[in-house]
């Protein structure tokens, strides 16, 4: 808590910083000038506005500050975040990052205020209005809170808890809140809670922007990830180790689904691998430049004779729980957790290409990726084939069985030409989705009616403008004599007449 | 048929009575004939009627209506239906009926004759396979646009044994796995240039349909690897290997250890075959009936093939066409293999009167022999053959030069059945020769082009006594006039197919004298420079059936002509214009009015404009299917049309 008062009095002497922003007051102004009034809300929003206005000079700043948080959102806190890295963590670079909250925090400090003293002001303006800009408010609040923590994240010198370094900012922000804004924090929630909903947005959003700022943090990683992520469970499959020769470790629930394993000493930044980590605190000195320092950390353990590891699955009455009967042990922490997520969670990760695999493991729907659309040797039981010997076997094997013919002929046949001459064999792109024999019946006995119904469509294969049913339109007899005129005769009537023998 | 002073006393007849005289009638034509009696044997007609081969589709609801016993229907004849048609066909039974019931011409139905519908697709073929429970026989040779999917939706009839899929280019294995899987019950597949297909279709095909008879893999890039399926199927009788290039002796081993029961194997045109391969075939296979072989043995058939070929006791058909052969090859075939009904020597090289002579002097059952390009056999061969082979049907000797009327003279004396004789480009053959050859009153195909000796008077003789002739070859026979054809006209009534290409003679009144001929369908006349509009005319009027004309060079042909061909040929399907003097308007009249034409070949109208045929081809673009033109036209079309033929499935062909 020290850390974070000195942090908050460093931040109320950067305030005048804000200042220079001022210019683009005027635009605020004349949008939230526009006066108009309703009754409703004078009663309750009064008396913060006028406790609030006593503090003079702050409007024109928070106004300012409203505008530039876009760029400040993406550009600069990045760039400020990236600077924290890369140098040392020396007193400078820490003076940096609270400078930065502290403009902030002040920041923040303006928009409570905005908030309170346009209440004021607006009195008797209709309500969609008010709201709207209650949301714009709120949500520039949660972009400055998040920008907050996730700076104040960095601050910290080690975080060390099994929880995630997200949430663990997240839990701080709170106090953040608590010391430094205790009465406007208050001020805001009484300000907006009892006009809509959008009072719940205040205290929502970090949570949802949190996840996505931690995924930009993530997306290095994964990359290296996918590769190793795979070798899990299947290698062990064939180990025997006889009960007792091993200790057995068993992770949590929360243990296993947390994302990252390994954290910065310095910054708190959490790593899924110690390479990465090992990577990154190259960022924090030379000292971590070393190769030793870089080098992976010997296993002393080859030379001692050291107790096998295993792990158990701390789902009960799973086959990799140790008090299951034939108990099988995980060897890594990684087969714990791939195992965990393929078996006891949900598959939350759909393929965007074909819609209907599901994983629970990234780095599965990744590796279905790859291949999704390229297995276009489909069986009737929905089984695929990379090969189409594969298939075949496999059809020849199984009573009933039968190739799948891809959906997508379906609807390409409707839509092209009338008779199929064109239809090239090799133009088919097998896209595929699963499509039972059932569901073509259907869409196919649809697609005539359709025909049938709408047959005007000259090219389509189901018009009938081919048949002539019910009498044949003989074709005309011109006049001979006049051939010009004929011709412009035959013209449209040949046009009338597949039009016409279409709609029967 | 029937006079109207006896129809008192036929009508007498009672039904079961009356539907057997039906029965016995073969000819379409008399069928007809005796359904216009009355409405009693019109009746009788209806009720018994199995088959129906449907011309114009206009007339097939009706038609369907009316027939409602129908087991076999052929729409090879209108490629232009399609899903829609369909639908219509097995929802909507009659405007009267207020219940639809679900094509109830379909419920008895087993066979369906598709060919070369290539508007119907998937979703047509599954309403068909869905209302025809009985179907036995499918035949979708020749459409262009069958593939997987259309064959899953044939997959669904289940009871299926016949099936012919020549042609169907767009198949792939996985189109032949559904057919495998779905009708397990197979027993004839023909699979004839389905280029997709692979080693693992036919090998999948082997063991799901294990009932098969009769399978023909003919023109496919299939390997050894599908010889060693097929070989695993135990009722396989005849198996189609034409021209499959990647199939040689290795493959033919597995046929000598498998398929126990075949009996006809065709290898011709595969290039890997050579005599070692067929030594395996026949020594497998005793009671082999039929070998053909023809264009594998560059080689003399080999001592050892031949040794193997004694034992081919029951062999009926034997064709050797390109072979090198020798007399004494003839010696042992004759000697062993007494049963022979076909033998195929066309192109042979070595063939002598004196080979032939000893093959037919056992070979006495011998019914078709082709001697096509045999080019030193003569008269004496012939004389042994027809003294010998009493049964002769077909006699195929083109241009076999050294034949004359003396040969002829035998043939006429002795093979008195024969029913089909190719003597193109056999210059020896004269009047006198066709005197004797009118003797065979049973001929119906008779082939004389480029027999320039003869005159009218030959004609005659043929068109008095030959009265069943339907096809008569007479291309570039320069003595040929109009009093020839008057006298075909007056006997060979039956005639369906005409070619007179080049015969100069020919002018208006002997095509007034064609016009007699109602049941041609086919008229090659290529450049009779002396007819014009008035014998088109005539021609257009009185055959009411022509359905393919080709009057290529037939300068003088004016635009009346066309008019005629335009109002009355309402049936052509195919027709050659090239080099014609049409002018625009009778061309777009003749493409536009006429309803079922489906291919046209338009090259070189010296008296078209591009906006002429541009507006013919407008009045034609719906139905056409195949279209030549003359090459720069390319440039001078507009898009818009050939983008409407291109997406109509319609195929050009630039000259």
């Amino acid at each position: 808590m020290d850390l974070k008062e000195r942090v908050c009095g460093e931040l109320q002497k950067e305030v005048p910083k804000g200042a220079s922003f001022t210019k683009f007051n005027t635009q605020h102004q004349q949008k939230w000038e526009d006066p108009s009034s309703t009754s409703d809300y004078s009663t309750r929003i009064e008396p913060p506005f006028q406790a609030f206005n006593q503090t003079s000079q702050t409007q024109s700043l928070l106004l300012c500050n409203n505008q530039i948080k876009v760029p400040m959102q993406d550009g600069s806190v990045n760039d400020l975040l990236q600077a924290s890295k890369i140098q040392d963590w020396d007193p400078s670079a820490m003076l940096n990052n609270l400078s930065f909250l502290g403009q902030k925090i002040h920041q923040l400090q303006d928009l409570v205020y905005l908030i309170i003293g346009r209440k004021g002001q607006v009195l008797g303006r209709p309500d969609e209005l008010l709201v709207q800009q209650q949301q714009l408010v709120t949500a520039d609040l949660t972009s400055i809170i998040v920008q907050l923590i996730s700076t104040a994240g960095s601050l910290l010198p080690s975080v060390k808890q099994t929880l995630s370094a997200a949430t663990t900012s997240l839990g701080q922000c709170g106090e953040f809140g608590g010391v430094v804004f205790p009465s406007s924090a208050q001020g805001l929630n009484d300000g907006v809670q009892p006009q809509n909903a959008g009072g719940s947005k205040v205290s929502e959003p970090p949570n949802s922007v949190d996840i996505t700022s931690n995924n930009g943090n993530e997306q290095s990683n994964h990359i290296i990830e996918e590769h190793e992520l795979k070798d899990e469970e299947d290698a062990e499959e064939g180990e025997n180790l006889l009960p007792g020769t091993y200790e057995i470790l068993q992770l949590e629930k929360e243990e296993i689904l947390a994302p990252h394993t390994h954290f910065c000493t310095i910054c708190g930044k959490g790593f899924k691998r110690d390479a990465n980590l090992r990577m990154h605190m190259r960022g924090h000195g030379d000292e971590y430049k070393t190769p030793g320092a870089l080098a992976k950390p010997t296993k002393e353990s080859s030379s001692e004779p050291t107790i096998i590891k295993r792990y158990s699955c701390p789902y009960a009455g799973c086959k990799r729980n140790k008090d299951h009967k034939k108990f099988q042990p995980l060897k890594t922490i990684l087969c714990v957790k791939n195992h965990y997520k393929r078996t006891h969670c949900d598959k939350s990760y759909i393929c965007s290409r074909c819609n209907t695999k599901k994983f629970s493991v990234i780095a599965d729907l990744k590796t279905h990726e790859k291949h999704c659309g390229k297995d276009k040797w489909l069986c009737s039981c929905g089984t695929t084939f990379s090969r189409k010997d594969k298939l075949f076997g496999h059809i020849t094997l199984f009573q009933g069985h039968t190739p799948a013919i891809p959906s997508d002929e379906i609807k390409a046949a409707p839509a092209g030409t009338s008779d199929g001459a064109t239809n090239k064999v090799g133009s088919v792109n097998f896209n595929l989705s699963y499509v039972s024999s059932e569901s073509e019946v259907q869409s196919s006995s649809m697609d005539i009616k359709g025909g049938i119904d709408d047959a005007v469509g000259y090219f389509s294969p189901l018009s009938f403008d081919t048949c002539n049913f019910g009498g044949f339109h003989e074709f005309p007899r011109p006049p001979f004599d006049d051939s010009e005129s004929s011709f412009a005769f035959l013209l449209s009537r040949s046009c009338n007449y597949s039009q016409k023998s279409g709609e029967e | 048929m029937l006079s109207f002073q006896s129809s008192k006393n036929v009508l007498s007849l009672t039904e079961d009575l009356l539907v057997r005289i039906y029965e016995l009638l073969a000819a379409e034509s008399d069928r007809k004939s005796f359904r216009l009696v009355c409405r009693e044997f019109r009746r009788i007609d209806t009720l018994t009627r199995r088959h129906l081969r449907v011309i114009r589709i206009e007339f097939l609801p009706i038609l369907l209506r009316k027939y409602p016993r129908l087991q076999s229907l052929d729409l090879s004849a209108c490629p232009r239906i399609d899903d829609g048609v369909v639908s219509l066909l097995l929802t909507r039974v009659g405007p009267g009926s207020n219940s639809p019931i679900l094509g109830h011409w379909a419920w008895g139905l087993k066979s369906l004759v598709l060919s070369r519908a290539t508007g119907l697709r998937f979703s047509g073929l599954e309403m068909l396979a869905r209302a025809c429970p009985c179907l036995e026989s499918v035949d979708v040779s020749y459409c262009c646009g069958f593939g997987d999917r259309e064959a899953a939706a044939l997959s669904s009839a289940v009871g299926l044994r016949e099936l012919n899929m020549d042609k169907c280019l767009q198949l792939t294995d996985v189109g032949l796995a559904k057919i495998a899987v779905g009708c397990s019950k197979l027993e004839k597949l023909s699979l004839k240039w389905c280029m997709e297909m692979t080693d693992l279709g036919i090998d999948l095909l082997c063991k799901k349909c294990v009932d098969l008879k009769y399978l023909d893999v003919s023109y496919l890039k299939v390997t050894n690897e599908s010889l060693h399926s097929i070989a695993s199927l135990l009722k396989l009788e005849v198996l189609g290997l034409m021209a499959c290039p990647l199939i040689d002796d290795v493959g033919l081993q597995f046929i000598e250890r498998g398929c126990p029961s075949l009996k006809v194997i065709d290898v011709s045109r595969c290039e890997g075959v050579s005599s070692s391969g067929l030594i395996f075939v026949v020594r497998g296979h005793r009671n082999l009936l039929e070998l053909n072989a023809g264009y594998c043995l560059s080689q003399e058939l080999s001592t050892a093939l031949l040794h193997q070929m004694k034992n081919l006791n029951h062999l009926e058909v034997i064709r050797i066409d390109g072979a090198r052969i020798s007399e004494t090859s003839f010696q042992v075939i004759s000697a062993n293999c007494k049963s022979l009904v076909e033998i195929g020597l066309s192109k042979c090289l070595g063939v002598t009167n004196m080979g032939i002579m000893r093959l037919v002097s056992a070979c006495i059952n011998l019914r078709v022999l082709n001697l096509t390009c045999c080019h030193s056999i003569t008269d004496a061969a012939i004389s042994a053959i027809a003294y010998s082979c009493r049964s002769l049907v077909c006699l195929k000797v083109e241009s076999c030069n050294m034949i004359t009327e003396k040969g002829l003279c035998q043939l006429g004396s002795f093979c008195l059945l024969l029913e089909e004789i190719d003597l193109t480009d056999c210059c020896g053959v004269n009047d006198k020769g066709l005197e004797y050859l009118s003797r065979c009153s049973e001929l119906s195909c008779l082939k004389l082009g480029l027999c320039t000796n003869i005159s009218n008077k030959g004609l005659s003789y043929i068109g008095f006594n030959c009265l069943k002739i339907h096809e008569l070859d007479l291309y570039r026979c320069t003595g040929i006039g109009d009093d020839g054809l008057e006298a075909l006209s007056n006997g060979c009534k039956k005639l369906r197919k005409l070619n007179l290409s080049y015969c100069n003679e020919v002018s208006d009144r002997g095509l007034g004298y064609i016009g007699r001929l109602e049941e041609l369908s086919d008229l090659e006349m290529r450049a009779l420079h002396k007819i014009t509009g008035v014998g088109l005319e005539a021609v257009a009027v009185g055959c009411k059936r022509l359905a393919d004309l080709d009057m290529k060079h037939c300068e003088k042909v004016g635009d009346s002509g066309f008019w005629a061909l335009a109002y009355y040929s309402k049936n052509l399907r195919q027709i050659n214009l090239s080099y014609c003097g049409i002018s625009d308007m009778a061309l777009c009249m003749v493409m536009g009015n006429l309803s079922r034409l489906q291919e046209a070949k338009l090259v070189h109208l010296s008296n078209c404009t591009v906006e002429g045929v541009e507006l013919a081809l407008r009045a034609c673009c719906v139905r056409i299917k195949k279209v030549k033109l003359f090459a720069p036209l390319r440039f001078m079309l507009s898009s818009e049309i050939l983008e409407i033929l291109h997406a109509r499935g319609c195929i050009i062909r630039w000259d």
